[in-house]
């Protein structure tokens, strides 16, 4: 016979398929963790070293963090200060962030940001570190005012908190995607470079200068995120501004 | 590409066989440190290489570059007969499930950085050609817990079979993993190739079963 922990933790799996979006997979992944004392989750990609905060947001997948807290934490640029992220990036195993607390007793900015999280009563947490398909690293944290995780309980989170990532990820908005919105001139410069015209020809076929042209595909470039003519043609197609 | 080798044509991949007995040594002894493989010819062969076995081959330019193997689920496999602690619930049981096993890449085609090389891609895609075309759809694995996230962004439906533990100071879990055409269609979309890669010579026994 199966153990509770394998039980409910495939009774979570199955429940999962239910999810629509990240915040249902977070109430889920709640459910079954409070007994543990969980109250928050945090789970993202680490993005790289300097990324800008609205990288950084953008790679936050389930976010069940305290609201005021979160937004101090990205608008001070914590995170690439904050040892846990650092250990995550070094650990292939879960870890409890008091098991931390000897390496940055010495950093001071370290000291800081654990010592205002737990004002935000994520006094103690568990961190699991997750490898995705594509070769990012990624951060689980599981926190509380008191976790109360016993030693032979931790490989059933670890599950639990692979399965949770690998059903949040597809269902994240693509935050590239909620932001761009093309003007018309600009879409339609997209959709005669689609179809392999040069930034003359489409002057002709627009009825507009070739400067013009250039103008219209440098801003759609730039919303698109992208800096080439190809690129933006093909985030263009993929987010069905263009046909 | 890969090959498929069965009693019916292993005569034909002699020199080949030899390579991958060497390149799992290579692997789960010398770099993974499974000392209790180890052989005094460098050759690692276990008591599942028999009739049974179907091993997979990524060979290029007459070089192993990766291998696997895959076991009936109905005769002796390391499940049922190594590793039976890490089965908490029964045991997967039938025609349709194959434990895979001594999955390895040569170091020179790993990839730094991405999970999934070209070698591996197709080695992972060969299980699935393969399945597909055997009327396989289920495969039992046990590995370090940290690759089920590839595994399920795959679209591979894996469930675990007991919670991890540690085996000889490593963390491995044991899962069955489905597959069905969305598996192999993300991994064509992974190396953007749709080609078949599984290479099947004429000597190979037909494998397709009804339809």
């Amino acid at each position: 016979m199966a153990g509770r922990s394998l039980s409910e933790t495939i009774a979570f799996i199955q429940k999962l398929d239910q999810a629509r979006n990240p915040e249902e997979v977070c109430e889920l992944l709640l459910n079954i963790t409070r007994r543990f004392g969980v109250e928050r989750i945090l789970a993202g990609l680490i993005p790289a070293p300097g990324a800008d905060r609205r990288t950084q947001l953008s790679h936050v997948v389930m976010n069940a963090w305290p609201e005021e807290w979160a937004r101090r934490y990205f608008s001070h640029g914590y995170l690439f200060r904050d040892p846990t992220i650092e250990q995550v990036q070094l650990a292939t195993t879960s870890f409890l962030w008091s098991e931390l607390e000897p390496k940055y007793r010495s950093d001071s900015a370290a000291r800081r940001i654990m010592a205002e999280a737990g004002e935000f009563r994520l006094k103690e947490g568990y961190t699991i570190p997750l490898v995705t398909l594509e070769g990012e690293i990624a951060g689980f944290s599981l926190a509380g005012e008191r976790l109360e995780i016993a030693p032979e309980e931790k490989p059933m989170l670890s599950l639990v908190a692979t399965y949770a990532l690998g059903r949040a990820l597809p269902l994240r908005q693509s935050p590239r995607r909620a932001v761009t919105s093309l003007s018309p001139r600009e879409r339609q410069a997209l959709q005669w470079a689609a179809e392999g015209l040069s930034d003359g020809d489409i002057s002709a076929k627009m009825g507009i200068s070739e400067h013009g042209v250039d103008k219209h595909m440098r801003s759609a470039r730039s919303k698109l995120g992208v800096t080439s003519r190809t690129h933006a043609v093909a985030e263009a197609l993929r987010q069905s501004l263009i046909v | 590409m890969i090959h498929i080798v069965t009693p019916q044509n292993i005569h034909l991949y002699q020199d080949e066989m030899e390579q991958a007995y060497r390149l799992r040594h290579r692997i789960f002894v010398d770099e993974m440190k499974w000392t209790d493989l180890a052989k005094p010819d460098g050759r690692e062969i276990d008591q599942f290489d028999n009739e049974h076995a179907v091993h997979m081959l990524c060979v290029a330019d007459g070089k192993v570059l990766g291998y696997q193997r895959m076991l009936p689920s109905t005769r002796p496999h390391l499940l049922s007969d190594i590793l039976p602690q890490l089965c908490e619930d029964e045991r997967p049981v039938g025609a349709h499930i194959w434990e895979w096993t001594r999955y390895c890449v040569d170091p020179a085609h790993r990839e730094r950085g991405r999970a999934l090389s070209p070698v591996a891609n197709a080695l992972l895609s060969g299980i699935v050609e393969w399945g597909l075309e055997s009327g396989i759809n289920t495969i039992i694995i046990e590995m370090n817990p940290l690759w089920l996230l590839r595994l399920v962004q795959l679209h591979f439906r894996t469930i675990p079979l007991g919670l991890p533990q540690s085996v000889g100071g490593q963390d491995v879990v044991a899962v069955t993993a489905s597959f069905d055409r969305r598996t192999l269609l993300r991994l064509q979309e992974m190396r953007g190739d749709s080609r078949r890669v599984l290479i099947q010579p004429q000597q190979t026994r037909p494998m397709r079963l009804a339809g």
